[in-house]
């Protein structure tokens, strides 16, 4: 017992008044289990509606100057491209686009038509795997609509499509599948095409485009990568998502702010249960701690005593209180919600390590109280 | 010639300022050889306590100083003093003073497992040793909370005897027993005094108990009023 003797006294001290260090643990756990639980959820449902908004949209894309103009694919810009690991692989896709008009004899819609290769379309808009009806095919005279579009016209797979194209002229095409990108806006008023379809309609060379769009690992960084990106290659425009969505910026911002509001009363309310239990077990032991340090206990090793209960309960409660984040977010999982939380590890072991060091900050005030008490008090005062 | 365990050298100890300062100890000074065995008297507040604390190194005086083995305690730091009252000193609390989370065997091996220099098997041994002097075998796993008034005293003595301190403070230690526990205490003091050579010093406030010490120092108002050798004592 003579080895780590401050940690035997603490933690008999701790059994001593169970209930009271099952109280304090309880409240260290359901801490941070809210910490994990709100930090995770608004991560989540940040990245959900980030993925909703950009996921299956270009994040960074190269336009001409002048609206209308093509821009050319050259040689630079794909070097540029190809070697910025800033960017997803396979999410780079060169399309046209042209505008064209669906009349039915009754009813008539404008389509905006981005031509492209399949592969390529995918890596920015993962056509393929949100067909629901038909195949994900874009031969030469195929159109993938969207779901709204079809709905509306009463479009299934294999029908065909007279379309007018920009400058007047018409062409038919096959409806080779429906998609539903998730967005009734996109699924209504934007098709597939084949890239040859705008390319002979613009009258284009073979690297002319009307934009270039990339996706990047990580979609905030897509103002840095532009600003990159405008000087390595000049004479274009380079066009970022997050310029395009400030609005959706400032809420995603103050929903982070918010959450770091809540979590940092989380944490101030932990700190202070901890502090004032460890400050009442302090004065509730005073007597002992007196006859210690009367019997040669050092100051330093009083003063110890606390800490060590604070390093117990905090890491009892974060361990504890991991536990239940996890079962809060399994029950989460069958709330319905069209997300799912997927708490990073780095965050759990973060708020895991937050919940011991405010235990151990609220172990100040009675760390410094026993190791400045002197024995006498306790002798003279019985 | 006897070795000079500590010297109490003009010892004066005042609570408060001004008007309303208490005077508890005023110009006290005596001598205590190695295995002496001494008591304090005096009526209650006259400041045997006091005088107590300072020699064990628990109390500071405002004047004078305490020489335990030589060393001047006032220029001790508090690491050193600590580690002095663990080594060399026991004490007996009036109210024993035990600790309630831990068992009779702990509390009395306390000391030692404070000491940190005792080797595990050796604290058992020494904690076996003092509780069978003092009767208690078959305590050891009991709770402090579980015993009687004369058992947890007795368990506080042996706790106190623990490090086998070179002086022995005890505060009224049979305060709270009858007379016949009372009788058994001081018959095992006297045995442990003469098989240990721990000098001790006891306050109390019963003369028939200080006369069977070997010296008597008589404290009133703070003043060492007598410092007399009880031959009646060794005689018996």
């Amino acid at each position: 017992m003579s080895r780590m003797l401050s940690l035997r006294i603490a933690w008999r001290f701790l059994r001593s008044a169970p209930v009271q260090s099952l109280l304090i643990i309880s409240g260290i756990a359901v801490g941070i289990a809210v910490q994990i639980f709100v930090g995770s959820l608004i991560t989540s449902l940040q990245g959900s509606l980030v993925d909703q908004t950009i996921g299956s949209a270009p994040q960074v894309t190269f336009q001409a100057l002048t609206d209308g103009d093509p821009v050319r694919y050259s040689p630079k810009m794909q070097d540029v491209i190809a070697n910025d690991p800033r960017v997803k692989r396979g999410s780079v896709s060169p399309v046209r686009f042209a505008t064209s008009l669906y009349t039915n004899g009754t009813d008539s819609a404008s389509l905006s038509l981005i031509g492209g290769e399949l592969r390529e379309l995918d890596g920015i808009y993962n056509v393929s795997k949100r067909v629901t009806d038909g195949t994900a095919s874009l031969r030469a005279t195929d159109i993938l609509v969207g779901k709204d579009f079809a709905a509306k016209f009463k479009l299934t797979p294999g029908d065909s499509i007279a379309l007018t194209l920009q400058g007047g002229s018409r062409a038919t095409f096959t409806v080779a599948g429906i998609f539903d990108l998730g967005s009734a806006a996109f699924n209504e008023r934007q098709a597939f095409v084949n890239g040859d379809v705008p390319r002979s309609l613009l009258g284009w060379s073979a690297d002319q485009y009307s934009a270039v769009q990339v996706q990047l690992v990580k979609p905030f960084e897509s103002a840095q990568v532009a600003t990159d990106w405008r000087r390595k290659v000049p004479g274009v425009e380079v066009v970022e998502w997050q310029a395009q969505n400030a609005d959706l910026l400032v809420a995603l911002q103050s929903q982070g702010s918010s959450s770091y509001i809540i979590q940092t009363f989380v944490l101030v309310a932990i700190a202070l249960g901890i502090a004032s239990t460890l400050a009442i077990a302090a004065v509730q032991k005073t007597r002992q701690i007196g006859i210690l340090k009367a019997m040669g206990l050092s100051d330093g090793r009083a003063g110890r005593i606390f800490l060590w209960q604070a390093i117990i309960l905090g890491g009892v409660g974060s361990t504890a209180g991991v536990a239940l984040a996890y079962f809060l977010l399994f029950g989460f999982s069958f709330s319905g919600a069209s997300f799912s939380i997927q708490p990073k590890l780095s965050f759990v072991l973060l708020s895991a390590g937050v919940g011991i060091g405010v235990a151990l900050a609220s172990s100040i005030f009675p760390t410094r109280r026993t190791s400045k008490l002197d024995p006498i008090e306790v002798i003279q005062n019985g | 010639m006897a070795e000079k365990l500590l010297v109490a050298d003009s010892l004066d100890k005042v609570y408060g300022t001004g008007e309303g300062a208490t005077h508890a100890l005023r110009g006290v000074s005596f001598e205590l050889n190695e295995g002496e065995f001494a008591a304090i008297v005096g009526q209650s507040g006259s400041g045997k306590s006091t005088l107590l604390n300072m020699v064990g190194l628990l109390d500071t005086p405002t004047a004078g100083e305490v020489r335990f083995r030589g060393r001047n305690a006032e220029a001790l730091p508090r690491p050193e003093l600590a580690r002095m009252r663990n080594e060399l000193i026991g004490f007996v609390f009036q109210f024993h003073y035990l600790l309630p989370e831990f068992s009779v065997f702990e509390n009395v091996a306390m000391p030692a497992f404070i000491g940190g220099t005792l080797a595990p098997g050796e604290i058992q041994a020494r904690a076996e040793e003092a509780l069978a002097l003092l009767g208690l075998e078959g305590l050891e796993g009991k709770n402090a909370n579980q015993l009687s008034g004369g058992q947890k005293q007795r368990v506080a003595i042996a706790r106190a005897l623990m490090n086998r301190p070179a002086l022995l403070l005890a505060d009224e230690p049979t305060g709270n027993l009858d007379t016949v526990n009372t009788d058994l205490v001081y018959d095992l003091f006297r045995k442990i005094s003469a098989e240990t050579g721990t000098a001790f010093m006891i306050v109390t406030h019963d003369r028939g108990v200080a006369q069977r010490t070997d010296r008597i120092l008589e404290v009133t108002d703070g003043r060492l009023v007598q410092d007399i050798r009880n031959d009646y004592a060794r005689a018996t």
